[in-house]
């Protein structure tokens, strides 16, 4: 007995056969819209970014390459060395060794300094844990991506690099862009 | 006073019925079902509560107001809560006070990440803060001593560290100043804290406001790891756990084992591992090549070792230093007694003189004569016999004082030189320096009440009366007596004597029966000196107190016969003998003589001298092995840090040597040493690193101690003991070693700053006579037999309590050390070149 397929039925619905006169106004109609998008877009103007020459703007909140900050005022490092980001990081890629601040010759404005802070860009996952665990402002992400290089060890980022400006600028999108 | 019967009690604590010891703190009891009551001033270390933060408070039902776990005992059928409305209200209230003063300092400080406020306010405070108002502020930080910073704003006033330095280690020296909100911790004059334990408040500290100097800002809880290990710079061997970051040991802080350290450390085991990382530190091998000491490669210092050691015509001695583990002591003793068939070596760190016979030996370490460390606390009365704690294995001075304070323990001490314990001892008898063996005699008539007690006092320079009093004491106290004696009583010419003395006095106060509670414990001279006698690395016994088929030479005569040509290679393993033997003089002529092939971490004064080859060693926190307590604990040493590049495991050196001279080299790991040891003394069978654990195992607890030999019992006849000499115009001469005598103290930063100059301590009477003041500089001059004299130079130390007719001056300080003189008189005089 062959299968009663019940409720299960699917009506297959069939387009107008190819050829004839409807045929050829259907291809014809559709390329024309195809063609719209197309001359519309030459019509709105170029997007394309000429990237390395020119930098792909970023958002504000843009987490990129990391800042370490000094008092504008004093010029003293905010970081005390504390490795609370260290110990927020998740991917492990962050390193402080501390030091006591000289009193005639500080470095930083709490009792302690990092001697050494060093962050493994090869590791980063820019996730931002460590701007958030720092007390005192002292690490930001900044807003630069173009961290590629050819050597691993050249990843590791060292205080004074974090310290300094980056050699370019990232551009930054306007507002409602 | 015996230990207490403990009986158990059921109490209701959150709805669950718990049972608990009798007596047992609230806040303990409460742990006993998983209820954590927050704490800060509560430390059952350090005795008895003081309720002084109020952390702690709980509701107990039938009580109207609340109570303090932590000075609350628990009573059979006491319902408690912890988390009602009220306890939560003053809990935070608590918190909300204690953080009132409390600067947010965390980011910076030490403590952060392992504090207990922190856990505390977090777990138990109200999340936010009122305060509006300033808090009250020091100046900070503040050197407290060079080893520990004080920061006052962090303080919480729980009285922990005030409550060390007056119960626990009594030096008294810090105490509270001011009162109410500006009450600060201080010594009394603002004297730097120096003390022997003085850095275990940087442990006890709840919160950071006392911090170690040398830990300062090295790291953060979440950089480091916690490496546990044993203690090996006296016998005491604590039990320690290393901080490491960056493979490098930070800072040692105590692992609480109540058998061996009640969780206390003394200052050189917590500071000295900052040698092992001095540019002066040996870290690899050295040979002599045109009379200096030049780097060479393993291989070819290998070679040349083997040449020395293994072609010698006539005769090899070896010694090896108490830092010693078992399997290094093991493999020393095979490659010279089974390989190279010497018999000449010894293990006894600084001894001049014979050794005790295997059989007395063996007598002295059976089973059923051994007290425990815990016994020291608990016994009705312990004598102190010929033995600074505080110098000798620093951690038993904190026992005993434990004992005599909390438990009503009765003290006695028997020294030449006066003892810290005097203070708190019911007897302090003082003999004449060297004159042990006759005051042991002298006892054992007193305790006995036969024999010729006026006569022998008279010998060891002691007074009848006061021997006739000890020993009544020690008969009277109460059965359970524990005698603590120092190794160098057996350190005399006729050492055998001694121990037989010794003996007798011990049978007499049913000592060497199986009593537990009561017995002997001796304070070895080297830190491992009970396992290397055991493993048979002494010239009169053999592997498990064996009685060898000869006797062999004794660190003395080796001395000798190195002089006279009989031997011609000596090996040193951790020992420099010039450095720490009493007999400098002769040591030099030795070590000048023979061909010296020696594994060390520096290069003391006789090494950088005299060694032909000198092998890297480890530094403690790099060791591994195992090493056995004075009280028959064997324990483990694990590496918490690799050695410096290049460097080979002393185990591995040895056994290198072994197959260089053509022995056979059977030990792959240090571990299959151990194994070697333990089918080697009988009872040690069977141990393994396993069973060893992270707390050791005392080898009498086990089935294989039945396997002991039985030693020499008597009945004994003594010997007339050697009277001390007569000073006639004269000052006998008293050596003493300091805790702070040592290679590794002399070479930790944190530490040189104690690294003892020569004193002289005499009685303020023999001084007067002499025209000597306290503070001046002094020559000490011993004329030798042939009537050469040797003279150093000292500040006079004046001492009250120091013995008439003698002076005491230390030794293991290197050229200016005791040691240079030998001879048991000496003349003191004011120094002529620098009048006071
Ligand atoms: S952004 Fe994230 S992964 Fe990168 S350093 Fe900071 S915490 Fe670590
Ligand atoms: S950057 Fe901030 S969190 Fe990291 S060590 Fe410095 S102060 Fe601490
Ligand atoms: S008492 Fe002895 S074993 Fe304990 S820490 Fe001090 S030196 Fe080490
Ligand atoms: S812990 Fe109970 S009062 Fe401090």
């Amino acid at each position: 007995m062959p299968w009663n397929p019940g409720d299960d039925l699917v009506a297959v619905q069939r387009g107008p056969e190819p050829g004839g006169l409807g045929g050829a106004y259907r291809v014809l109609g559709e390329t024309l819209r195809g063609l719209k998008t197309s001359f519309g877009r030459v019509v709105e103007g170029t997007t394309t970014i000429e990237y390395p020459e020119q930098k792909t703007p970023v958002y504000p909140r843009f987490r990129g390459r990391h800042r370490l900050h000094t008092f504008e005022d004093t010029g003293l490092e905010k970081c005390v060395g504390c490795s609370l980001c260290a110990a927020a990081c998740p991917a492990d890629c962050i390193r402080v060794v501390a030091a006591e601040n000289d009193p005639i010759d500080r470095v930083s404005g709490g009792e302690r300094y990092a001697a050494v802070y060093e962050i493994n860009m090869s590791r980063c996952i820019f996730c931002g844990y460590c701007e958030m665990a720092c007390p005192f402002d002292a690490i930001t992400m900044g807003h630069d991506y173009e961290l590629a290089d050819y050597n691993r060890s050249d990843l590791i980022f060292t205080k004074e690099m974090l310290l300094q400006e980056p050699p370019v600028r990232t551009p930054l999108r306007a507002e409602g862009e | 006073m015996p230990r207490p019967e403990i009986n158990e009690i059921t109490f209701v604590v959150d709805g669950r019925e718990v049972v608990a010891p009798a007596g047992t703190m609230l806040a303990d009891a409460a742990k006993l079902g998983d209820v954590d009551i927050p704490v800060f001033c509560y430390e059952p270390k350090l005795g008895q509560p003081v309720g002084a933060c109020r952390m702690c408070l709980v509701e107990v039902e039938g009580i109207p107001k609340l109570q303090t776990a932590c000075s609350t005992p628990v009573r059979d059928g006491m319902v408690v809560n912890t988390e009602t409305p009220r306890v939560k209200a003053a809990q935070e209230s608590v918190v909300e006070f204690l953080l009132l003063n409390h600067p947010l300092d965390c980011p910076v400080c030490d403590k952060g990440g392992e504090c207990p406020l922190q856990d505390i306010s977090y777990g138990w405070g109200r999340g936010t803060s009122r305060t509006v108002e300033p808090k009250r502020h020091f100046e900070k930080p503040v050197e407290l001593s060079p080893l520990i910073a004080i920061d006052r704003e962090r303080c919480i006033l729980c009285y922990r560290c005030v409550r060390f330095s007056q119960e626990v280690s009594e030096d008294y020296q810090l105490i509270l100043h001011e009162r109410g909100a500006d009450t600060f911790v201080g010594t009394f004059d603002g004297h730097p804290y120096v003390a022997p334990f003085s850095g275990n408040i940087i442990e006890l500290c709840p919160v950071g406001a006392l911090t170690s100097q040398a830990y300062r800002f090295r790291a953060r809880p979440w950089d480091i790891e916690q490496s546990g290990s044993v203690c090996t710079l006296c016998p005491g061997q604590c039990n320690v756990s290393y901080t490491v970051r960056d493979d490098r040991v930070m800072r040692v802080l105590s692992r609480q084992n109540d058998a061996v350290d009640d969780g206390w450390l003394c200052d050189r085991g917590r500071f000295a591992y900052q040698s092992s990382y001095v540019d002066d530190r040996v870290t690899e091998p050295l040979l002599r090549d045109g009379g200096v000491l030049r780097p060479v490669s393993w291989e070819r210092a290998l070679a040349e070792a083997a040449r020395l050691l293994g072609k010698t015509p006539a005769g090899l001695g070896a010694l090896a230093g108490g830092a010693t583990s078992n399997e290094e002591g093991w493999l020393l003793r095979r490659l010279h007694a089974d390989v190279l068939g010497s018999r000449d070596f010894d293990s006894r760190s600084g001894a001049s003189g014979p050794a005790v016979s295997a059989g007395l030996l063996a007598a002295l370490d059976t089973p059923e004569a051994q007290a425990t460390v815990p016994d020291v606390e608990w016994a009705h009365s312990v004598l102190v016999l010929d033995s600074e704690p505080v110098d000798d294995m620093p951690i038993l001075d904190l026992r005993i004082r434990k004992g005599v304070r909390r438990h009503g323990m009765r003290l006695a001490v028997a020294t030449s030189r006066p003892s810290s314990l005097d203070s708190i001892a019911e007897q302090a008898v003082r003999f004449a320096p060297g004159a042990g063996e006759a005051f042991v005699c002298a006892l054992d008539a007193a305790v006995g009440g036969i024999g010729d007690v006026a006569g022998l006092a008279a010998a060891a320079g002691a007074d009848a009366a006061q021997v006739e009093a000890l020993g009544r004491m020690l008969r009277e106290a109460g059965e359970d007596v524990v005698i603590v004696w120092g190794e160098r009583l057996t350190h005399g010419a006729n050492p055998d004597n001694a121990a037989r003395a010794l003996l007798k006095v011990a049978g007499r106060l049913s000592l060497l029966d199986d009593h537990a509670g009561a017995g002997l414990l001796q304070v070895p001279s080297g830190a491992n000196g009970r396992g290397l006698r055991e493993i048979g690395l002494l010239p009169t016994a053999g592997p498990g107190y064996r009685e060898p088929a000869a006797v062999g030479r004794s660190a003395q005569e080796i001395a000798q016969a190195t002089i006279a040509g009989q031997i011609t290679g000596l090996h040193l393993l951790h020992v420099d003998p010039v450095q720490s033997f009493p007999e400098r003089g002769l040591w030099e002529q030795a070590l000048h003589a023979g061909a010296v092939v020696a594994h060390a971490q520096f290069l003391t004064d006789g090494l950088r001298e005299h060694a032909n080859v000198v092998f890297p060693a480890e530094a403690g926190a790099e060791k591994e092995g195992t090493v056995t307590h004075p009280d028959g604990r064997l324990q483990r040493l694990r590496p918490a840090v690799a050695r410096p590049d290049g460097a080979r495991p002393t185990w591995q050196v040895l056994s290198q040597l072994i197959a260089a001279v053509g022995g056979q080299a059977t030990a792959l790991t240090s571990m299959m040493v151990t194994s070697e040891i333990a089918e080697a003394v009988p009872f040690y069978a069977g141990i393994t690193h396993d069973e060893i654990g992270g707390f050791g195992v005392r080898w009498q607890e086990r089935e294989a101690a039945a396997a002991f030999p039985a030693g020499e019992t008597g009945p004994f006849a003594l010997e007339d003991p050697r009277p001390a000499a007569s000073p006639n115009g004269a000052l006998r001469l008293g050596r003493f070693r300091s805790v702070w005598a040592s290679p590794e103290v002399a070479h930790a930063p944190a530490l040189k700053f104690l690294a003892p100059k020569q004193r002289a301590e005499l009685n303020p009477d023999d001084a007067q006579e002499r025209g000597i003041r306290h503070g001046q500089q002094v020559t000490v001059t011993a004329t030798g037999e042939d009537g050469s004299a040797e003279t150093i130079a000292a500040v006079a130390h004046l001492r009250a309590a120091a013995p008439r007719g003698s002076v005491f001056l230390e030794s293991g300080l290197g050229a200016e050390s005791v040691d240079v003189l030998d001879a048991a008189l000496v003349h003191v005089n004011s120094d002529p070149a620098r009048p006071a």
